[in-house]
């Protein structure tokens, strides 16, 4: 249970880190808590040459409120979310999230960017800031980009980002006051990786109406549009199942057990945002 | 080598550890300090919960390097702490240990939780120490002594501290140590796998189970013969699944091969053999090999059963029927429905290779290992049809 040797940086700024990561004669993998490169890296399962920790840029760590966004650095941890050290523009969305995931000694170095450049399906992070429309910001070798988290994950472990970029940071828009919120993931064990989440976003001050099935396998299965999830009816009535199940079995989940307990979550979810 | 330098329990330490050395190992080795304890060693268990910058962290997931210029508490540094003794005192009163061995990190993770919790709910108790594994107690006498403690503080009038009072952001233990840079040459490159001779599979089919069995199906635009005739010839068949090539005679039943495949930041080279059955009258063949990855000690056996069914417009649906079983490391870490994406992703590409091949617009040189995020999922997403998917075994993260 010893990871492979592999040699160590902790470059001081993102353009050092950068440029470690673009280095093509060598496996190089970036590193920030660790909390699930961790774990993989111990199984040797991840044979890196060179591991560019990423804590010491003092970039990654960054806050930026503007009156309709609040903009976290990649290395903002699940417990600063939850214990409110960094602002929320959500309502207290994320604050619940945030204390939701796997345990306080993980949260205590676990990092929002890491959790979404990992691309576990099961992580929170990649359903829950889909469902918010957050974007994930991205630096590489020429410049920076932008890339929509609904769109991040590409499979499992794979995301859009190409070789050598970083991501830096989130976007998270700020919600409207009248904004409804509804999370629910499912786990046999408190703390362990989702089998099913329901994630629902309901700001119609904004004109939006968001619903996110995840823990799919794979990318999370993303409704743009929540609106036509409840079968021509109000948001937040009851959820046309047919036609979530056809969108289930369009994105490859064709069981149907399956199929009852991620709908379920996502029913949860909606009766969350719309209890109160 | 790197030096790293650190408090532990109030006392500057410095030390020589390889950049791959966990926190625990560091404490533990270099340290002698050896009551903080490595269970699972995957961050699991929590064993080895440790205060980093007064919170509690996975000291067997953290790398002592990446803490350069904290300050660590252990097990060691709660004899003279005020919760501390009221821990001990608790847990001896309530029973709440047998074995010992779950103990210190249980104590790091219920003394962070009197910290911070308001009140003494015991199911937000059960719920907050959920990350720490104890195998003897049945936990009751855990949660008791832990609720007891935090009722008592609370009746005294000392007030729940939310966030444990940290300030500086990022993850605990990280922003206090210098720079380093990467060392000017290039690593060396992980040392090339040598291909053993693989054994034989002469095992029988007859009393193996597969772990997890799976089904899929795809279409080919081409009729039933020029697929059959395809298929036998196996090296042919191992050029168009990503990350798959076969060595020597590649028309005869035994076959020697390697399997690569890449999954975000895991790699794994399966090297095998494979032993192939034919039948002509019903158009199926049964493929059963097992082979091993040497870089993580996995070893898998697997059974592929197909058939060729021809459809009514000349094109020929081939129908898998996959059962394996994967034992190592890979297998500790799998997850079933990973597993089936991975399967889509690979069935795909290899749908999509054996299409051009027939059509004969594919160049001969081997498809790379799989790379999801390169994968043309969508092309062929409407024609993949997934027939079934068992969820079988799912494992912890």
């Amino acid at each position: 249970m010893k990871p492979v040797r592999f040699d160590y940086a902790r470059p001081a700024d993102l353009a050092a880190a950068v440029a470690l990561g673009g280095r093509g004669d060598a496996v190089v993998k970036f590193i920030a808590g660790g909390q699930s490169l961790g774990p993989m890296l111990n199984l040797r399962l991840v044979q890196p040459d060179l591991l560019v920790d990423i804590t010491a840029i003092a970039e990654l760590k960054r806050v930026d409120q503007t009156a309709d966004a609040l903009i976290l650095g990649s290395c903002i941890t699940h417990a600063d979310i939850e214990d409110g050290r960094v602002p929320d523009v959500t309502g207290g969305a994320m604050r619940a999230v945030a204390a939701g995931i796997a345990y306080r000694a993980v949260r205590n170095r676990g990092t929002v960017g890491g959790s979404l450049a990992h691309a576990d399906p099961s992580a929170d992070w990649i359903s829950a800031l889909s469902a918010l429309g957050a974007q994930a910001i991205v630096h590489g070798a020429r410049g920076e980009r932008r890339i929509a988290v609904e769109s991040l994950m590409t499979g499992v472990f794979e995301s859009g980002l190409e070789p050598g970029e970083l991501l830096t940071g989130v976007e998270i828009l700020r919600l409207s006051p009248s904004a409804r919120w509804g999370y629910y993931k499912h786990c046999r064990k408190t703390g362990e990786l989702a089998h099913a989440i329901g994630a629902y976003l309901d700001d119609p001050e904004r004109g939006v109406c968001r619903a996110v099935i995840g823990a799919t396998g794979t990318r999370p299965l993303v409704f743009g549009d929540a609106a036509a999830l409840f079968g021509g009816g109000a948001p937040g009535g009851a959820i046309d199942r047919g036609f979530a199940e056809r969108a289930m079995a369009a994105h490859g989940m064709a069981d149907a057990i399956e199929q009852q307990i991620h709908f379920a979550c996502l029913r949860r979810a909606v009766a969350q945002a719309h209890r109160a | 080598m790197t030096t790293v330098s650190l408090t532990i329990n109030g006392r500057a330490v410095t030390a020589e550890a390889e950049p791959r050395m966990h926190l625990a190992d560091f404490i533990r080795e270099t340290q002698t300090l050896t009551g903080t304890h490595l269970g699972c060693e995957h961050g699991v268990c929590g064993a080895c919960t440790v205060l980093v910058d007064g919170v509690p962290v996975r000291s067997c997931i953290t790398y002592a390097v990446a803490c350069s210029g904290a300050s660590v508490t252990t097990v060691e540094g709660l004899d003279d702490d005020e919760i501390g003794k009221e821990l001990r005192a608790a847990f001896t009163r309530e029973h709440a240990l047998q074995c010992g061995y779950c103990t210190p990190g249980m104590l790091m993770s219920a003394r962070d939780l009197v910290v911070r919790a308001p009140d003494a709910d015991e199911h937000a108790i059960r719920v907050a120490m959920s990350g720490n594994l104890c195998r003897c107690t049945g936990y009751v006498g855990i949660v008791r002594a832990i609720q007891s403690v935090i009722a008592d503080r609370r009746a005294r009038g000392i007030a729940a501290v939310p966030g444990a009072g940290r300030t500086a952001l990022g993850p605990a233990g990280s922003g206090h140590g210098e720079a380093i840079a990467a060392r000017v040459a290039a690593p060396a490159v992980t040392a090339a796998v040598v291909s053993r001779e693989p054994a034989a599979v002469s095992e029988s089919l007859a009393d193996w189970q597969p772990q997890t069995r799976f089904a899929r199906s795809f279409v080919v635009n081409h009729a039933v013969d020029a697929v059959w005739d395809f298929f036998a010839d196996t090296g042919a068949v191992a050029v168009c699944l990503p990350g798959a090539s076969v060595s020597g005679d590649t028309s005869a039943r035994n076959v020697a091969g390697k399997m690569r495949i890449k999954v975000g930041p895991i790699t794994a080279e399966f090297h095998g053999a494979a032993e192939i059955d034919r039948d002509p009258l019903t158009k199926s063949g049964t493929i059963q090999g097992s082979g091993r990855d040497r870089r993580s000690s996995s070893a898998t056996r697997g059974v592929i059963r197909y058939r060729l069914l021809p459809q009514g417009d000349g094109a020929t649906e081939v129908e898998l029927d996959v059962g394996y079983r994967l034992t190592g490391p890979l297998a500790q870490f799998s997850r079933s429905d990973l597993v089936n994406d991975i399967a889509s992703r690979l069935i795909a590409a290899f749908a999509q290779n054996v299409e051009a091949r027939l059509s004969g617009t594919a160049a001969t040189a081997p498809a790379a290992e799989l790379n999801a995020g390169r994968l043309f999922f969508s092309v062929l997403a409407e024609r993949i049809k997934t027939r079934l998917s068992h969820l079988f075994g799912r494992r912890d993260g």
